[in-house]
């Protein structure tokens, strides 16, 4: 069997280059906080078992849930597109809206702290794990330096 | 004609049309090229059509189709579902199981005891048993009845069920393998500690054919850059993955970057992109190459191919391709031809897609490496050459 059956180049594109490239870019990028945010860590939510492997993607990812995981229930303005009857359709949203908030914000600020738990979880394992690793690395090169040479 | 050297493939459905996987489809291309060089070939498979339900939809007996005697037997009745699907859950979540109860995941797989029954009564007639794909039950049963002259065709990805040990045994068992690609034939030999040297690559050939890119945008008013997707839509392909992260690519960049879709299954798109899919269902062979022709990158989301035939359709259609770089095969397609590039996350996808789009000279180019890669090593005259060997 040869290895070298599938081996081909193309003129003038070097595809691993260009990712190489690529990837310093991201890099980069993510250093400037250029993709942090919920939007990414939404984009990500069917990737993450394909992430596995990659430890630094990991870190990105948790930055984005970190950005993401408190929803913001404070008051909002009411405003009303349609200028006919606007002063009384928004008065009629503010009322509606007084009403409701008392219920919703509750709902809300405990969806926030159960987000936020489930965040300071996770972290919490990613750490216990990376430290359990790490102490067991160091193990293993302890042990390895008590082996006779071959 | 006694002495012509007789073949039979061994699959779970006979591909008769585009409903059925790659695999079937492999497997009959490669039996049509074999009854071309005078092979005598038989293809023995079930009478099911539809792979959830696997409801016997044929009528068992003998059909010649292109010169292939095709074998149609039943699916056996009595399948124990609630014990398949609950060891299938554990076995997916990647759950210790025993090897019984791996048994018994198999014994109520699917099966057909009259296949099981030809083979033993017939199969010494054959100078070679090709069967595939692995995860299927009948291709584990029917592999024991032969295995001095059967060559196992996997199409293995790297996922749970590649880890049984009642798979193992199967691939130890046979006399050889045939694999799509190197990086499929290296992960046999990492999971199952195979002497690659009983083994061939050899892939399926493809036939060039001319396309008409403005024809397709004008058929579909189509004034938008788009990528593409043809194939099955469904989690283990990636589909949500290439959804959520052409959504989030919209709206970050502000270009209007359509996806158009051909294939079947079921999809939920995220409302805002909704609007922005060209979901073509079926389509015929000449429609789905132009409209891969015309697009900025055929985008493959799945990191579980044994060989994608799609990808390289779309170089000889001419157009780039943007794969998930997890997916080893299609990574090293793409490092080998040039003709792609990859993502691990949707920044890279984003400066990927982007590098394309504003690129006109280098999708092109791109293109272009794809297709001398597809014509190099995936003519029909090199698939031929590399089958007979490996039959041999």
């Amino acid at each position: 069997m040869s290895t070298g059956l599938f081996e081909i180049g193309a003129d003038g594109v070097d595809s691993q280059k260009i990712m190489a490239e690529i990837q310093e870019t991201v890099a980069a990028k993510m250093q400037s906080g250029a993709y942090a945010g919920a939007q990414l860590a939404r984009a990500e939510r069917f990737n993450l078992m394909n992430m596995k492997k990659d430890e630094n993607f990991f870190d990105f990812y948790m930055e984005s849930l970190r950005e993401a995981v408190f929803i913001d229930i404070n008051d909002f303005e009411i405003r009303e597109r349609r200028a006919a009857f606007a002063p009384l359709l928004v008065k009629l949203k503010k009322t509606i809206w007084g009403l409701l908030k008392f219920y919703t914000y509750r709902l809300w600020s405990q969806q926030n702290q159960v987000n936020g738990l489930l965040l300071s979880a996770t972290e919490e394992v990613d750490k216990k794990y990376r430290d359990k690793i790490k102490s067991l690395e160091e193990r293993i090169v302890k042990l390895e330096s008590r082996l006779p040479p071959p | 004609m006694s002495t012509l050297p007789r073949i039979a493939f061994v699959s779970p459905r006979f591909s008769e049309g585009p409903t059925v996987g790659g695999a079937e489809t492999l497997l009959r291309q490669l039996a049509e090229r074999l009854v071309v060089k005078g092979w005598q070939v038989d293809y023995l498979t079930t009478c099911a059509r539809n792979h959830f339900t696997w409801e016997n939809e044929i009528l068992p007996g003998r059909v010649s189709i292109a010169g292939i005697t095709v074998h149609y037997f039943p699916v056996d009745s009595g399948r124990d579902l609630d014990t398949f699907i609950s060891v299938q859950n554990r076995i997916s979540r990647g759950a210790e199981i025993t090897r019984d109860e791996e048994l018994s995941w198999q014994k109520n797989n699917v099966n057909s005891q009259a296949l099981y029954q030809y083979l033993k009564t017939e199969g010494h007639q054959y100078d070679r048993i090709v069967m595939g794909p692995y995860l299927f039950a009948l291709v584990y049963f029917s592999s024991q009845i032969h295995p001095d002259r059967t060559l196992l065709l996997p199409c293995l990805h790297d996922e749970s069920f590649a880890y049984l040990k009642t798979v193992r045994e199967m691939f130890l068992n046979v006399k050889g393998w045939i694999f799509n690609s190197e990086p499929e034939q290296q992960l046999a030999r990492r999971l199952y500690g195979l002497d690659i040297s009983k083994s061939h690559i050899v892939g399926m050939g493809l036939a060039e054919f001319a396309t008409d890119p403005a024809a397709f945008r004008q058929r579909h008013q189509l004034n938008s850059p788009y990528l593409i997707y043809s194939g099955r839509r469904e989690p283990m392909k990636g589909t949500p993955i290439l959804l959520d992260y052409l959504e989030v690519f919209r709206e970050r960049t502000g270009v209007d970057m359509k996806l158009v879709l051909t294939g079947s299954g079921p999809y939920d798109p995220p409302p805002q992109l909704a609007p922005h899919i060209l979901d073509l269902g079926f389509v015929p062979e000449k429609e789905k190459h132009d409209a891969m022709s015309g697009a900025v990158a055929f985008c493959h989301p799945s990191v579980n191919e044994s060989f994608s035939i799609v990808i390289l359709e779309s170089w000889l259609a001419g157009a780039p391709v943007l794969v998930h770089g997890a997916g080893e095969v299609m990574l090293d397609h793409c490092r080998k031809s040039n003709g792609g590039l990859w993502f691990r996350n949707y920044p890279e996808f984003e400066e990927s897609l982007l590098l394309l789009l504003t690129r006109q000279g280098l999708r092109e180019s791109m293109g272009k490496a794809g297709k001398r890669y597809v014509q190099a090593h995936y003519s029909w005259s090199s698939v031929e050459s590399r089958l007979l060997a490996a039959l041999s």
